[in-house]
């Protein structure tokens, strides 16, 4: 369980996020959603620990995340950026290979057991055939697998996504989002130092009627403060999301009656 | 911060200092019956167990200076630079200041090397380093201070009695020249142009050097001396306010002619331009410090004050 | 995968060790290979150099042996290093002098030329020592105008170095001009022609060598984490910081020490990662190895051209590393559209 508790964090005086608190159960896959400049972004890079809190804290199972260093917090928390300027010299392999850093030496050597994870989370993300390929030879949406790769093999117990799906082409953006949710429903094994379990999910999205299809819960942000937390039902309700984008909007139910929609109204 | 930063500088300024310094300085030369030891121009002390036989020069000026004194068949190897006198130009060639071919100089297996203070101090350690005797002339600024090491060159090639006729005869023929001078009152101005590819400012020599030593003792006034430094660059509107009566082209050496001169931009309204008082001049006779700058001195005076060279 | 490590590993161990033979064996003066062996026997087994053979044994192991030695290390140093930066900065521009080495060094050395100094020990080493803490102070300049806390932002780092570097590079132009008999020495150091030879300068330099490329080829793993960019690295569990202030520290003593004898060399830094990079590919864990490797042999032949090409004048071995450069450098940016290796 990771628990987030009255959180500010800012840029030089200014707080961008200002006492957010939310919890993030294991297995669970959390959509944070709100208009830009909303702190979104923010709230992962505070997660993973590049902005240091203001006040507040977070934790994961009790264990305060910021006094960790910086290995042991990435053994903690893993993120997925978006797939851009990657280093295009590099293979995929290597790319994957990396998110071991965190239990390796120096020198970067592999075991054979973290060789058996880099090729698992290939098998998983679909990306093990690309393992020689050069990552300036990917299309965007193989990129995006071979970073979510490379987050699986942190093995981590919580997982930051910022808008991965953000310039994939529709097919694409589905794609990613299953993986995910396998992903979490199905945690690798292997990382040696404990049994398996489902890492929790926590996904910066911007296509409400992804987040309504692939959420268990939703975190509203608006302006750097939690609009709302709860169910997708609870948070995607037209008058709060009309009022938190700005713009009218309507919530509508799915043709087979299961998921919300979101549609502008016209003016 | 800063503090720390100009410890850790003095630290790791001093291990490079005793890693340089690790190793012992090579062995002295073993003495012998009648050695001929020297004081250099550096400090140094330079012995030579016997008159050197086999002298390498690495200056134009050290080339002069051995033939002049008479040791030019034992000079074995000279710098690409040194064209006089012409024999000269039969040695083999071994560089020159964009660097030398010590390999070469050591295949010459040479007894002693002369060095000018055109060279640096490092090459005289690579030399040393290589096993090999070496003696460094400084540059003198007068006459007085050229003679002595005419003598010193001729007592390290045993030519030391030619030497000191040498050192005579210019010495009579500097006196005869002064004599010429003395009732001169009137000293023009010179402009000693060194380089003058940028006519805009165009290279000259201010006090502290021999071309300027020569000027003083021809009797004329070196406009350079407005600089303040020993070379520099002077801008055509200094030069247009001293006005010199002559210009005297040091550069002539490389192809620089009075026409080019007064084609300039600017130039043609000079004195010196308008009147046809600009001169070339025989560079060599003026920056190498060797015998040949008595000729340089009679050339001046033939210049400024039509003195009939003897 | 290993196979991979194995091969272009092998190339340049039998490139450098031909450079270092051809260093050894070419030289203006040319001596034959059985008077070479006679006298490296003599060495090995300490009986006394007879007269015919005084001139081998004073060319071989007096002037190329340290000479060779000084080369490879400052090669192997420049390389290593100019691969370090362009990992560090992510910049395929960069280069062992990007943020001041080369411009103190200049600075320091114009300066220790322009006084006159005693033949002794210390005025001997002015112009190394002085160069050395020229560099090392103007890396220390740049590094403290680019902190912002304890943090070293690559930014800040690069615009503070391109300040620093055209101020050091003002005053030296400035003592330039204002020099009196010491142009051409300047110069000639400026380029790359140091004179000092014997063995004083490789014991100098060899502790810097040692500590520094001994720290930077335990960086490869930590070069590629950060080819993703500081965040990513940090998220990927590596201290960025303390990476970088480890990296910018060695590199800048290494580049330093080498350079404080050898004058400035040019392009050495800048082509031989490229070219490896070219032929193995981004992975810094084999980059960094081979440019030890490629540097050392690199300058081992453009010092062997420099000795030969005008003989018996010496150029400056910067020049011909930069005569080489150029024109590289234009190709590998015309390569570069079409090669993926930086984006």
């Amino acid at each position: 369980m990771l628990e987030v508790s009255h959180l500010t964090v800012g840029y030089g005086s200014k707080p961008v996020l200002k006492d957010v608190s939310f919890r993030l159960a294991d297995g669970e896959i959390l959509a944070v959603i709100g208009p830009n400049g909303a702190g979104k972004s923010t709230l992962v890079r505070a997660l993973s620990g590049i902005l240091p809190p203001q006040c507040g804290s977070i934790r994961y199972n009790g264990r305060d995340l910021c006094s960790l260093s910086v290995q042991e917090r990435a053994r903690m928390i893993a993120v997925v950026p978006q797939a851009r300027n990657l280093p295009a010299g590099f293979t995929a392999w290597q790319v994957v290979s990396l998110g071991r850093t965190p239990y390796l030496n120096w020198f970067g050597q592999l075991s054979p057991a973290d060789e058996e994870l880099v090729r698992e989370a290939m098998r998983r993300t679909d990306t093990a055939h690309l393992a020689e390929r050069l990552v300036g030879e990917l299309s965007g949406g193989e990129m995006q697998r071979l970073l979510l790769a490379r987050a699986l093999v942190q093995a981590t117990p919580v997982m930051l996504l910022d808008e991965p799906t953000t310039h994939l082409d529709l097919q694409y953006q589905i794609g990613l989002l299953n993986r995910v949710v396998e992903v979490v429903r199905q945690p690798i094994s292997g990382n040696g130092n404990g049994k398996p379990h489902s890492p929790a999910a926590l996904v910066v999205l911007h296509d409400l009627n992804l987040v309504a299809r692939y959420a268990d819960r939703v975190l509203l942000m608006v302006d750097g403060c939690v609009r709302s937390c709860g169910t997708v039902s609870d948070v995607l309700r037209p008058a709060m999301l009309s009022e938190a984008f700005g713009v009218p909007l309507e919530v509508m139910r799915s043709p087979n009656g299961k998921y919300p929609l979101v549609v502008p109204l016209m003016a | 911060m800063k503090r720390h930063g100009v410890l850790l500088v003095f630290v790791l300024l001093l291990t490079l200092v005793l890693g340089a310094c690790a190793q012992p300085a090579t062995p002295a030369a073993t003495p012998t019956a009648s050695p001929i030891v020297m004081t250099d121009g550096l400090g140094r002390t330079v012995t030579l167990a016997a008159p050197a036989q086999r002298v390498i020069s690495l200056a134009p000026s050290n080339t002069e200076i051995l033939y002049a004194v008479g040791a030019g068949s034992q000079v074995v190897g000279r710098d690409n630079f040194s064209n006089y006198p012409p024999e000269a130009l039969e040695l083999p060639g071994l560089g020159d200041f964009m660097g030398f071919s010590i390999e070469q100089i050591v295949a010459l297996n040479p007894d002693l090397v002369l060095l000018a203070e055109i060279h640096p101090p490092e090459l005289v350690k690579s030399l040393e380093d290589a096993g090999l005797t070496v003696f460094y002339l400084k540059n003198p600024l007068t006459m007085e201070e050229m003679y002595p090491m005419l003598i010193t060159v001729g007592e390290l090639t045993g030519h030391k009695a030619e030497a000191e006729t040498l050192v005579t005869q210019l010495s009579v023929r500097v006196a005869a020249i002064q004599q010429k001078l003395a009732n001169i009152e009137e000293r023009p101005t010179v402009f000693y142009e060194i380089d003058g590819t940028d006519p805009s400012k165009p290279w000259t020599t201010g006090n502290g050097t021999f071309i300027d030593t020569l000027l003083e003792m021809a009797k004329a006034e070196n406009v350079g001396r407005a600089m303040g430094s020993q070379y520099g660059q002077m801008s055509i509107e200094a030069l247009l306010e001293a006005d010199p009566d002559f210009i005297l082209l040091g550069d002539a050496n490389f192809g620089v002619t009075p026409e080019q001169v007064a084609a300039r931009p600017g130039w043609g309204e000079l004195t010196a331009v308008k009147e046809g008082r600009v001169l070339p001049f025989n560079d060599d006779l003026a920056s190498r410090p060797g015998p040949r700058l008595v000729d340089g001195l009679e050339e001046l005076a033939r210049i400024l004050h039509a003195v009939p060279v003897p | 995968m290993k196979g991979r490590i194995v091969h272009p590993f092998w190339i340049a161990l039998v490139a450098l060790l031909a450079a270092l033979l051809l260093s050894v064996l070419v030289g203006s003066v040319s001596l034959s290979l059985m008077d070479m062996a006679r006298v490296v026997a003599a060495r090995l087994s300490g009986t006394e150099i007879g007269g015919d053979l005084r001139v081998a044994d004073t060319i071989l192991f007096s002037l190329r042996l340290p000479r060779t030695a000084l080369v490879a290390l400052t090669g192997s140093a420049l390389a290593v290093c100019g691969t370090s930066y362009q990992g560090l900065f992510r910049n395929p521009l960069a280069d062992p002098y990007l943020i001041g080495v080369a411009s103190g060094a200049g600075l320091g050395a114009v300066i220790a030329l322009s006084l006159r100094w005693r033949y002794d020990a210390l005025g001997l080493l002015a112009v190394p020592l002085a160069s050395f803490s020229g560099a090392v102070l103007t890396v220390l300049m740049v590094v403290m105008l680019a902190r912002v806390g304890r943090s070293l932002p690559v930014t800040n780092l690069l615009l503070a170095g391109v300040a620093v570097n055209s101020f050091t590079g003002a005053m030296t132009s400035f003592l330039l001009l204002r020099s009196t008999g010491e142009l051409r020495r300047a110069i000639a150091w400026l380029m790359g022609g140091s004179a000092m030879g014997g063995w004083q300068p490789v014991l100098a330099v060899l502790p810097y060598w040692l500590i520094g490329l001994g720290i930077l080829m335990t960086m490869g793993h930590a070069l590629n984490v950060m080819q993703f960019g500081d965040e990513q690295a940090q998220q990927l569990g590596l201290p960025v910081e303390a990476t970088r202030w480890v990296i910018i520290a060695v590199s800048s003593l290494a580049t330093a020490a080498a350079v404080s004898f050898t004058g400035i060399i040019g392009f050495v830094g800048l082509i031989v990662p490229h070219l490896l990079r070219l032929l193995t590919g981004g992975d810094y864990r084999r980059l960094l190895p081979l440019s030890l490797l490629g540097g050392a042999a690199f300058l081992l032949v453009a010092d062997v051209l420099a000795r030969v090409v005008m003989t018996p004048q010496e150029l400056p071995v910067g020049i011909i590393t930069a005569l080489a450069g150029a024109p590289f450098f234009i190709w590998i940016l015309r390569r570069s559209r079409t090669l993926p290796y930086w984006s």
